[in-house]
C-alpha cells in the first residue's frame, strides 16, 4: 500500500458515518447526482449521503465517473459513435 | 434517433408493442452498447489478455443484459434524469462487473488474504516514519498499535478478510463480492462496520483527524 493509499485511507476511516448509503441505494441515485452536477449545482450540497458513499467506495466511484463523463459527452452532442469506440480497443 | 426522444417518449415507445417498441429497443441497445464500450475504452488494463473482438463480443453481451435490467426497472424510472442517463448506469455496472472479472480472473483471493495484514500495515506506516521527529514517529507507531490490535481483535473474521482484500490488496468489490457469493451490499456493510471501529478507537485514543492527517503528511 503506497503511502498516498494509506492516507486516503485514514481520510475514509474519518469520513465513515454511522449510517451510510448502500451500493443499492446509491446506484438508485447516482443518475440524479448527475444531472444535479452537470446542471451546474454542486451535487454534494444537494445530495451529501450519495457524495459520502462515492468517496468510500470505489466501484460505485467509477462508475459515477464514467456515468458523469459519458452523460457530458453526450448532452455537448460529442457521444462517440460505435465505429469509434471499437477502434478505441482494437 | 435515439437522443431525440423525451423520456416520456421513451417510456411512452418501450412499452408500446410492434414497430415502435422494436425501434426504441434497437435505439436503446445501442446506447447500452456505447455505455459498455465507452467504460471498456477507459480501462483498457482489464482487457490485457482479449483481443478486440473478444472485448467487442463482452461488450455486446453486458449490452444485452443492461437491456433486460433496464426493461425489468422502467417502472422504476422516476424521471429524475434524462432517460440515457438512466440508463447508461445498467450497462456501466454490468461492463464493470465484467471487466474486474476478466482482469482478476484465476487470482486467488485465498492466497492474497495469506499476506499478513498487520505485517504489511506495519511496513507501510513504518515508511511514513523514516526520518520524522522522534515524537511524531512515536505517535504513529501508536496510530499503527490501535489499528492493528482493531484489525485483529476486534473485527469479525469477514471483516479482517475484506479489509485485506479490498484495502492492503487492491481487490475490486465485485471480486470479494464473487468469493463470498454474497452482494455488494453485504460486502460493503463490512467494510463500513470495519470503518467504524477503526475510526470509534482512534477517536477513543484521543486521535482526532486533522491531526491524523497531519500526522501521516497529508494536506487533508
Amino acid at each position: 500500500m503506497k503511502s498516498d493509499r494509506f492516507e486516503r485511507w485514514l481520510q475514509n476511516i474519518y469520513n465513515t458515518q454511522d449510517e451510510e448509503l448502500s451500493c443499492s441505494e446509491c446506484f438508485d441515485l447516482v443518475s440524479h447526482f448527475v444531472e444535479v452536477e452537470l446542471s451546474g449545482t454542486d451535487p454534494a450540497v444537494k445530495m451529501p449521503k450519495v457524495k459520502q458513499h462515492l468517496g468510500q467506495c470505489h466501484a460505485c466511484h467509477a462508475e459515477y465517473e464514467t456515468l458523469r463523463d459519458l452523460q457530458r459527452l453526450e448532452n455537448e452532442g460529442r457521444l462517440p459513435s460505435l465505429d469509434d469506440l471499437q477502434n478505441l480497443i482494437h | 434517433m435515439s437522443e431525440a426522444r423525451t423520456n416520456q417518449e421513451w417510456l411512452h415507445d418501450l412499452n408500446a408493442s410492434g414497430a415502435t417498441q422494436e425501434a426504441a429497443i434497437a435505439d436503446l441497445r445501442d446506447l447500452l452498447l456505447r455505455a459498455a464500450l465507452y467504460f471498456f475504452s477507459r480501462n483498457p488494463g482489464d482487457f490485457e489478455r482479449n483481443n478486440g473482438d473478444e472485448i467487442t463480443q463482452r461488450a455486446e453481451d453486458c449490452a444485452q443484459d443492461a437491456l433486460i435490467a433496464v426493461m425489468n426497472h422502467l417502472s422504476d424510472f422516476r424521471g429524475d434524469s434524462k432517460f440515457s442517463t438512466w440508463a447508461y448506469k445498467f450497462a456501466i455496472n454490468i461492463a464493470l462487473m465484467a471487466a474486474r472479472r476478466e482482469r482478476w480472473k484465476g487470482v486467488s483471493l485465498d492466497e492474497l488474504a495469506s499476506t499478513g495484514e498487520s505485517d504489511f500495515l506495519e511496513s507501510k506506516i513504518q515508511d511514513h516514519s523514516d526520518g520524522a521527529a522522534p515524537e511524531a514517529s512515536a505517535m504513529q507507531g501508536e496510530v499503527r498499535k490501535i489499528i492493528q490490535a482493531v484489525i485483529k481483535h476486534e473485527l469479525t473474521d469477514k471483516q479482517r478478510y475484506v479489509i485485506s482484500m479490498m484495502v492492503f490488496n487492491e481487490v475490486p468489490l465485485d471480486e470479494v463480492v464473487r468469493h463470498f457469493g454474497t452482494n455488494r451490499n453485504a460486502v460493503y456493510k463490512m467494510l463500513h462496520d470495519a470503518r467504524r471501529k477503526i475510526k470509534s478507537s482512534l477517536q477513543e485514543h484521543g486521535f482526532e483527524v486533522g491531526e491524523m492527517l497531519s500526522l501521516f503528511g497529508s494536506s487533508g
